[in-house]
C-alpha cells in the first residue's frame, strides 16, 4: 500500500504533423491483425448462442439473477413452519422504529386470548427499505424477501398483511431469512442456560 | 397541636451520597432526596399512599448504622449521612430484580404495558442479562374483575393495588394471598363487583392488571396524551385522554382509554371508563346555524346544564346582558341560592374547605348527601382521613349507604324532610361550648332540643355521643350536600351550617351538585322562574336545543371536545383541552353571530368576572400537570369578605313524609348525561321490600308519576338490601336531562286508585 505508485510511459509515437503521415497511420491501424481477432471472437460468441444454445446474457424479465440474503426488497410475512399460523405477534415495534412512518398496523384481544393483528399494511409508496423493520422484528415475522420490481401504475402502492404472508399452501418453499436480523450462526453460543435448582 | 405543627416544619439536613439535602422533619430519606432531585429506584412505592416496604429496591445504608434501610419508610435524623450507590446496594438491587423477573412471561411483545412498564425499564437500568435464580411455576388463570383483567403470571405482587383500594378507594377488596413464590392478589368481592374504579389497575407498575376493553387495542407509545380535566362530576380530576386513529382506513381519532397522573391523584370509574361521550361525525350544518341565531332573537330565557365551562357560562351570561334573557339552571341556581345565604353568615364569598382539608382531617361530618354516588373523590379522601387519622366520620342521612359502611364510625339516620332541625341539632351539639355571638346564643337557647330531636329522629344520645368524639379533635371537616341546596328551608340551613365555618373552625365544603355548578353560580346571575315563552335549551331540552348528546337541533362541541376551564370542588380554575376535534358550530360561533367578539371561546377565559374571584389569567398560562401530591393546577378562586349578618329565622314545624318517598340520586358511577353511554342506566325506581308493600307495587312493575317539573316511567326494581320506605331513583336516565334537582331531592309519592301512581 506505501509502495509508490508506478507510471508506465506509453511510446504511443509521435503525434502526425502533415496529411500524408496521417494517411500512412490510419492504413496502418486499419489493417492490423487486431481488428480480425475481434472480428473472430464475434463470429465464434455469434455461432456459440445460435448454434450450441450458450449466452451471457440474462433475459430479463424472463430470467432474473440470484439476489444475496441481504438484499432488501419488498417484504415477506413468514409463518411459524409447525402450525402454519403468523409469526407476526403484534409487538409494534416495527411500525414504531420505522423512519419513514410507512407501517401502520390494528390489533385486538381475540377469542383466545391473543394478541390478533387484524390489520397490517406497509405504504410502498413511502418505504426507503431501509431494513430497520425486519432488523427489530423479534419474532422474524417481517422479513425482506426477494420481490424488487416496484413499479405500478399508482404513484403510492400499499400491501397488505396477505399480500405479504407467505401463502399457507406454499408454506414448505417458504426460506428462513438470513439477512438483517436473523439470528448469526454462532447464535446458540451466546444463550446462557437458566439454573433449574428445583 | 401547635407544637407539634411547628416541630413537623422544622428543617434538617441529611447528606446524600455527598450532597447536602435540606427536608423538614418526619419526612422520609426518599422524601428527602426526590424533592432534592436525587434518583433512588423505587418498585412499590407510590407517594400517594403510605410506604408498602414490600419490593426493598429503595435499600440504602447510613454511616455508622449496620445493615441497610429502606429509603421509602426510613424517616431522616438530622445529620445522618446516607449512601445511596455502592457495589453492594447495586448488586442487592440487581437480585431483586432478578427476583422478580423469575419465570416472568416473556410477552413484552404483546403486553399491554410494554413501554410504560417498571419491570422493563428496572430491569435493564439493573442490568439483568441472565437468571440464576429459579422456581417452580404453577398454572395461573387470568382473571376476569369486569373492567378489568388480572394476569397472575405478571404479577409482582407489590401491593400497590391493594394498598390503594384500601386506603384511598376505602373498598378495601383486594389481598393479598401470602404464598411465597405463588403469592397473589385476590379480589373478594367478584360477585358484587366493586365500584369499578380502576384504581388498582392504574398504579399497577406491571401489566398484571389491565384495562380489559383497551386489551391488546394499541401500544402505550402509540396513543397521543391530551391532559385535561374530568367533565363528570364536581372534583375536576386532572386526566389524560389517549387518543389514535380508530384504524388504518378510519383515521380520525378516537379516545382509546383514560389516564390519569396516578403518583399524585386518583379517579373514580366514570372518569377512567366512561370517556367516549364526545359528539363526532359533525360538520357544519349552515342552515341550522341559521335557525339556530332565528332562535335566539326570538327567544326570552336560556336554559342551561352546568355541564359547561366556565367561558361558555359567561358568553351566556353576556348574552343576557346585551338581550335581556333569563337564564335558568337548576342544577346550580339552588346551589347559588345555597352558598350566597352562607356567605352572609360566614362572611366569605366562598366556603374554607377543599379535598386536602378533608383528607388531613381527623373527624368528618357527612350532612344531606348520598356522597359516593354524589361525588366519589370527596369519599375517596373520606377514606383516606379514615386510614391515616384514624378520623371519626359521621353519617347522617335518611338512606343507609352500604359503600361507605367501611369507612363510617356513626351513622345518624334523620328523618326525610327535618334537615334544618338536623342542622340546629348539629349546631348545639358541637358548637354550643364555644365562644359564639350573641346572635347565635340567643337562636341556640330558642331551640326546642327535645322537639327537634323528635321529630327529625335524631337522638339526643346519638348527638351527645357525636359531641363526645369529636371533642379532641383539632382538624374538623363538614360536607354539605345536595339534599340541602333544593329544601325549603335551604336559606336556614345554610346560615345554620355556617357557624361551623365562623366559630367551630371546620373545613366546610358544599359540594357543588354537578360539574360546574360552582362556576356556572359564581359567573351567571340566574334567574328562578322560567317564562313560558320561547326558551333556548344548552345540553338541556329547550325549544331550541343545542348540546352535544341526544336529539338536539344544533350540535355543540362535548366536554372534551373543547377547551376551557371549569371550577373545582376545590374552588380552582383548571383547564381542559381538546381531546378529539368537533366539526360543528361552538357557542363561541353562536355568540359572534350576536353582536359579541371573540376568536375564540378562551378568549373569555381572562375575563371571567373578579366579582365570583376569578384571576384575569389567560387560558395559555394555565398550567395543566399536576406535580406534586397538592393539586396545583390553574389557579385557586380569590376569597373575598363579604358583609355578614346573623339573623336567624326561628325554626319551622318539620314536614312529615308519610308514606313512599323517592331519592333522587345518580347512583353507580352516573353524574351527567356524558356517563349514559358506558353505564346502563335503566329507568328504574329501587327500592325496599317495606317500600314494595307499602305502595302495594311488585318488582318489575312499570310506574308513571311526576315530579314538579315533569313525568318520569321507571321500572320498580325490589332491592333486598334496603330498609325502610324511601326509594332511589336517577335524575339522569337520558340525555338532555339536567342531572340535579332544582326542588328537594325527595319527593313524596301518592297511590292512585287505579294503580297509577301520583
Amino acid at each position: 500500500m506505501n509502495e509508490k505508485q508506478k507510471y508506465i510511459m506509453l511510446d504511443l509515437g509521435g503525434t502526425p504533423l502533415t496529411p500524408w503521415c496521417r494517411f500512412k497511420r490510419v492504413v496502418k491501424r486499419t489493417f492490423r491483425i487486431e481488428l480480425f481477432i475481434g472480428l473472430w471472437v464475434t463470429i465464434r460468441e455469434m455461432f456459440k448462442t445460435l448454434f450450441m444454445g450458450k449466452s451471457h446474457t440474462t433475459k430479463y424479465p424472463f430470467e432474473k439473477m440470484p439476489i444475496p440474503p441481504r438484499y432488501r426488497a419488498i417484504h415477506d410475512m413468514l409463518r411459524l413452519l409447525e402450525s402454519g399460523h403468523y409469526r407476526c405477534i403484534g409487538c409494534g415495534l416495527c411500525e414504531k422504529i420505522c423512519i419513514s412512518n410507512c407501517i401502520a398496523m390494528e390489533t385486538r384481544y381475540d377469542e383466545n386470548q391473543r394478541k390478533e393483528v387484524s390489520e397490517y399494511t406497509i405504504n410502498f409508496g413511502r418505504c426507503i427499505f431501509c431494513g430497520y423493520c425486519a432488523e427489530v422484528c423479534p419474532e422474524l415475522a417481517i422479513v425482506h424477501g426477494a420481490r424488487y420490481e416496484t413499479a405500478s401504475e399508482q404513484r403510492a402502492s400499499f400491501s397488505l398483511f396477505e399480500d405479504m404472508l407467505t401463502p399457507i399452501d406454499r408454506l414448505k418453499e417458504q426460506e428462513e431469512f438470513a439477512g438483517y436480523g436473523a439470528p448469526t450462526p454462532w447464535a446458540d453460543k451466546n444463550i446462557k442456560k437458566t439454573p433449574l435448582a428445583y | 397541636m401547635m407544637a407539634q405543627k411547628q416541630e413537623m416544619n422544622q428543617n434538617i439536613t441529611i447528606t446524600i451520597d455527598g450532597k447536602s439535602c435540606v427536608g423538614k422533619k418526619g419526612n422520609t430519606i426518599l422524601e428527602i432526596a426526590r424533592a432534592n432531585d436525587i434518583y433512588i429506584p423505587t418498585m412499590c412505592y407510590i407517594s400517594k399512599v403510605k410506604p408498602i416496604a414490600s419490593c426493598r429496591i429503595c435499600v440504602v445504608q447510613i454511616e455508622g448504622v449496620e445493615g441497610t434501610v429502606l429509603a421509602c419508610q426510613e424517616r431522616a435524623v438530622d445529620g445522618a449521612n446516607v449512601i445511596i450507590t455502592s457495589e453492594t446496594l447495586y448488586k442487592h438491587r440487581q437480585n431483586i430484580m432478578k427476583l422478580f423477573s423469575v419465570n416472568h412471561p416473556l410477552e413484552c411483545g404483546v403486553c399491554d404495558k410494554s413501554g410504560e412498564c417498571d419491570l422493563q425499564n428496572k430491569t435493564l437500568e439493573f442490568d439483568v442479562a441472565a437468571q440464576n435464580f429459579s422456581a417452580k411455576e404453577s398454572d395461573k388463570k387470568v382473571e376476569d374483575w369486569g373492567f378489568i383483567s388480572y394476569d397472575p403470571s405478571l404479577c409482582i405482587v407489590c401491593e400497590r393495588c391493594v394498598r390503594v383500594c384500601n386506603e384511598i378507594v376505602g373498598e378495601s377488596i383486594l389481598e393479598v394471598a401470602v404464598g411465597g413464590y405463588n403469592s397473589r392478589i385476590i379480589n373478594t368481592d367478584l360477585d358484587n363487583d366493586c365500584s369499578n374504579c380502576g384504581e388498582c389497575m392504574a398504579v399497577c407498575p406491571v401489566g398484571a392488571l389491565t384495562n380489559s376493553e383497551f386489551k391488546y387495542s394499541s401500544n402505550a407509545w402509540e396513543l397521543e396524551r391530551i391532559p385535561a380535566t374530568c367533565a363528570h362530576c364536581s372534583s375536576g380530576c386532572a386526566l389524560y385522554y389517549e387518543s389514535k386513529p380508530l384504524s388504518i382506513a378510519n383515521r380520525e381519532k378516537s379516545i382509546y382509554r383514560v389516564t390519569n397522573p396516578f403518583e399524585f391523584n386518583s379517579l373514580c370509574g366514570a372518569g377512567r371508563f366512561a370517556y367516549n361521550f364526545a359528539n363526532q361525525d359533525v360538520s357544519k350544518d349552515t342552515a341550522a346555524f341559521k335557525r339556530a341565531i332565528e332562535a335566539f332573537k326570538v327567544a326570552k330565557s336560556i336554559r342551561l346544564s352546568a355541564n359547561i365551562t366556565n367561558e361558555e357560562a359567561l358568553i351566556l351570561q353576556k348574552l343576557k346582558e346585551k338581550y335581556g334573557y333569563k337564564l335558568i339552571c337548576d342544577e346550580a341556581r339552588s346551589y347559588q341560592k345555597f352558598l350566597s345565604a352562607y356567605s352572609s353568615v360566614s362572611g366569605k364569598s366562598l366556603y374554607n374547605g377543599d379535598l386536602t382539608a378533608i383528607k388531613d382531617s381527623d373527624a368528618i361530618i357527612v350532612f344531606g348527601t348520598r356522597i359516593n354516588d354524589d361525588n366519589p373523590m370527596v369519599k375517596y379522601h373520606i377514606s383516606m382521613a379514615s386510614k391515616w387519622h384514624r378520623a371519626r366520620v359521621a353519617y347522617l342521612h335518611p338512606i343507609e349507604d352500604a359503600s361507605m359502611a367501611k369507612i363510617i364510625t356513626q351513622f345518624i339516620k334523620y328523618e326525610v324532610g327535618s334537615e334544618e332541625g338536623v342542622a340546629a341539632l348539629l349546631v348545639d351539639a358541637l358548637l354550643s361550648n364555644i365562644e359564639l355571638s350573641d346572635e347565635v346564643k340567643e337562636f341556640l337557647d330558642s331551640l326546642d332540643i327535645g322537639n327537634l330531636s323528635a321529630e327529625s329522629n335524631v337522638g339526643e344520645e346519638e348527638l351527645e355521643k357525636l359531641a363526645a368524639s369529636f371533642e379532641k379533635k383539632s382538624r374538623r371537616s363538614l360536607i354539605v350536600g345536595a339534599d340541602l341546596y333544593g329544601h325549603p328551608r335551604a336559606i336556614e340551613i345554610a346560615k345554620l351550617l355556617a357557624l361551623f365555618e365562623k366559630y367551630g373552625e371546620f373545613n366546610v365544603i358544599l359540594v357543588p351538585p354537578a360539574t360546574n355548578a360552582l362556576g356556572v353560580s359564581l359567573i351567571c346571575n340566574l334567574d328562578d322562574e322560567d317564562t313560558e315563552e320561547q326558551s333556548i335549551g344548552y345540553n338541556i331540552k329547550g325549544d331550541f336545543t343545542l348540546g352535544s348528546q341526544g336529539e338536539v337541533d344544533l350540535d355543540m362541541p362535548a366536554l372534551n371536545q373543547q377547551e376551557g376551564t371549569l371550577t373545582t370542588i376545590d374552588k380552582r380554575v383548571v383547564a381542559t383541552h381538546v381531546a378529539l376535534p368537533f366539526g360543528g358550530y361552538t357557542l363561541n360561533d353562536i355568540a359572534n353571530a350576536l353582536g359579541l367578539e371573540a376568536e375564540y371561546t378562551i378568549d373569555y377565559t381572562k375575563e371571567l368576572p373578579k366579582k365570583g374571584g376569578y384571576k384575569a389569567v389567560e387560558f395559555d398560562a394555565l398550567t395543566q400537570e399536576l406535580s406534586s401530591l397538592e393539586d396545583d393546577r390553574g389557579y385557586l378562586l380569590d376569597v373575598k369578605n363579604v358583609k355578614s349578618s346573623e339573623a336567624f329565622e326561628e325554626i319551622e314545624d318539620l314536614p312529615t313524609y308519610d308514606g313512599g318517598v323517592v331519592y333522587w340520586c345518580n347512583e353507580g358511577l352516573h353524574f351527567t348525561q356524558n356517563t349514559l353511554h358506558k353505564y346502563s342506566q335503566s329507568r328504574y325506581l329501587k327500592g325496599s321490600q317495606q317500600f314494595a308493600a307499602a305502595m302495594k307495587i311488585s318488582d318489575g312493575e312499570e310506574l308513571f308519576f311526576e315530579n314538579d317539573t315533569r313525568q318520569y316511567v321507571r321500572i320498580f326494581k325490589l332491592d333486598a338490601s334496603m330498609k325502610g320506605t324511601i326509594a332511589i331513583t336517577a335524575s339522569v336516565a337520558e340525555p338532555l336531562e339536567a342531572s340535579g334537582l332544582k326542588n328537594y331531592r325527595y319527593t313524596l309519592m301518592k297511590l292512585q286508585e287505579d294503580g297509577v301512581i301520583k
